[in-house]
């Protein structure tokens, strides 16, 4: 067995289980915790609260938009971009389809460079701010930089085959896939699944005492 | 009587002589000659197309000389750079110039290019040894001025990560088949040439991107002042002395706008590249070749020097776009001017002694 033929096979199979398996775990491992039983009457729907919070903190407050306009044009950017080229590309959904057997209308080639390179736009925007930014800087650890640079070198040696000539740079690419996905559910990575947790429980928690998350 | 008739008849061939010559200068005149203005003489043996041959080809050349014909066909003289700049002349099959081209790209560009970086390095290495790190006289004062915003940080070292992929991948492209093919192989070379054409054709839009939002952040306090001059005549205190400087010296207000100016010819000529359907003149991707591939050397070749100040060769000039603050005492010596704007104090005075 080659090295495209060991990350595309073996390595991604051990990768995609760790992935699936230590994210759930850590998921049902924070819905287990629950939260602090509250014997305060109820002001207002902690339901509502859930959702509201989800949804109110995809816009900054007022007052931080300004001061931190570069930081939300380019979490946008990174996330919409990866997103788009993640779940719209072709080569992704010929793999997909490899492995689920289902697939969808691809984006044409230059919408998926387009959304290629908002999405680079946007994460080297969100890393040099962390640097940067003497605020940033002191809050940001070894995990945020190793999580910024797999998923950039995940992107990158991606767009690096897309010419489809050397059959081992799509293997560097899987290689790098698969690092990715083993890292994954033990970094802030995770976000991609527990923000919808991390609002809703704020949001819950404002809104069972009738205020706005 | 002999001598009369020899005479006469000699008055007679001269003036018939003389007639015709007149007569073949009227038909040179009205052009009725044109074909006998050919400057070759067809050879003994050469059959003439419009004689015998009535089903062949005739007057294939049209009304055109020769050479005209050929350089036309060509499409201009390769060596005229004028004719290179207009568009293809009408009728012309093929260019020379693209011989002309590789010539350059393979004889000087792919020969040469690599040791502009490697000189300015060199040079760099040596100035270091002699000199050292520039250091702050006084020391680090503890006490910071602010001097770039996040705005301007950010977009600082967004150019810098997108230029650097671009560098790196466009070195391999211009450079992989000269260094990297006779030592690592062909097939490295290749999949490192695919690799980083795609990547260098990726971030080539968010080059222009980068250049447009660095322009906006930086152009206030870069256009050039008569107190730049006495910089120049100091060599920018490389060498000793002090030099006064406001918010940026000549030699920054310089890499500011080599970058801009030279950044909007490779954002130019870059796109030609990357839709070369743009243009109907192969020439123009040639030209676009050449100095896209010149205008990387210089920017690549001037950005260590830029590095080499900005890390190793100055003490605490990293800090400006690390922080956006830089020590007092390295404004006062670097950007004493500047220092006094923001601050309304002296840079020369003592604390206290004022």
């Amino acid at each position: 067995m080659g090295f495209v033929g060991f990350v595309e096979g073996p390595l991604f199979y051990i990768a995609a289980a760790i992935f699936a398996l230590a994210a759930a775990w850590r998921v049902f491992g924070l819905i287990r915790m629950g939260r602090k039983p509250d014997i305060s009457p109820p002001k207002g729907s902690a339901t509502a609260g859930f959702i509201k919070g989800n949804l109110r903190h995809f816009l900054p407050r007022g007052m931080f938009a300004r001061r931190t306009w570069i930081h939300i044009v380019g979490g946008y950017a990174f996330h919409l971009g990866l997103f788009v080229l993640f779940f719209f590309g072709a080569f992704h959904i010929d793999f997909i389809k490899q492995y689920l057997g289902i697939s969808w209308t691809p984006l044409p080639r230059w919408g998926f460079i387009l959304a290629s390179e908002i999405a680079f736009a946007g994460l080297i925007v969100l890393w040099v701010r962390r640097f940067s930014d003497p605020v940033m800087r002191l809050i940001s650890d070894r995990d945020d930089h190793i999580g910024t640079w797999l998923t950039f070198l995940v992107m990158l040696t991606g767009c690096l085959a897309l010419q489809q000539s050397h059959e081992v740079l799509r293997g560097i690419h899987m290689l790098f896939v698969d690092i990715w996905l083993i890292y994954f559910p033990f970094s802030r990575l995770m976000h991609a699944f527990t923000f919808v947790l991390s609002r809703g429980h704020t949001g819950a928690t404002y809104g069972r005492k009738g205020m706005n998350p | 009587m002999q001598n009369t008739l020899l005479t006469s008849a000699r008055t007679s061939v001269g003036k018939l002589g003389t007639g015709l010559a007149l007569l073949l200068v009227l038909l040179m005149l009205f052009g009725a000659t044109e074909t006998y203005a050919q400057s070759v003489r067809a050879p003994g043996n050469a059959v003439n197309l419009d004689d015998g041959i009535e089903d062949g080809p005739s007057n294939a050349l049209g009304d055109d000389s020769q050479s005209d014909f050929w350089r036309n066909f060509r499409g201009g003289d390769p060596n005229d750079i004028k004719q290179m700049l207009e568009a293809r002349p009408e009728g012309a099959v093929l260019t020379t110039t693209g011989q002309h081209w590789r010539e350059l790209r393979e004889n000087y560009i792919r020969k040469y290019a690599g040791w502009f970086p490697l000189g300015v390095i060199a040079l760099l290495l040596l100035y270091h040894l002699i000199k050292g790190k520039m250091r702050i006289k006084g020391g680090f004062s503890g006490k910071t001025l602010p001097r770039f915003n996040i705005n301007q940080r950010v977009s600082h070292w967004f150019m810098a990560s997108v230029f650097t992929i671009l560098g790196v991948t466009g070195l391999i492209i211009l450079l992989g088949r000269p260094l990297i093919a006779p030592y690592l192989g062909k097939e490295v070379n290749s999949v490192l040439t695919s690799a980083s054409m795609q990547g260098h054709n990726l971030f080539g839009p968010l080059f222009i991107v980068a250049l447009v939002w660095m322009f906006i952040k930086f152009v206030r306090g870069n256009f050039f002042q008569w107190v730049d001059l006495k910089w120049i005549f100091k060599l920018g205190g490389f060498f000793g002395g002090h030099v006064s400087s406001s918010q940026f010296n000549f030699g920054e207000k310089s890499w500011f706008w080599l970058v801009i100016l030279v950044g909007i010819v490779m954002s130019g000529t870059g796109i030609l590249l990357l839709f070369p359907w743009l243009v109907d003149d192969l020439r123009w991707l040639q030209l676009s070749t050449i100095l896209h591939a010149g205008g990387a050397i210089l920017l690549i070749s001037v950005l260590f020097g830029h590095i080499y100040v900005g890390t190793a060769g100055m003490e605490g000039s990293i800090d400006s776009m690390l922080k956006g603050e830089v020590d007092e005492n390295w404004a006062k010596e670097h950007h004493d001017l500047w220092y006094e704007e923001v601050t309304g104090k002296s840079a020369t005075e003592e604390e206290g002694t004022s």
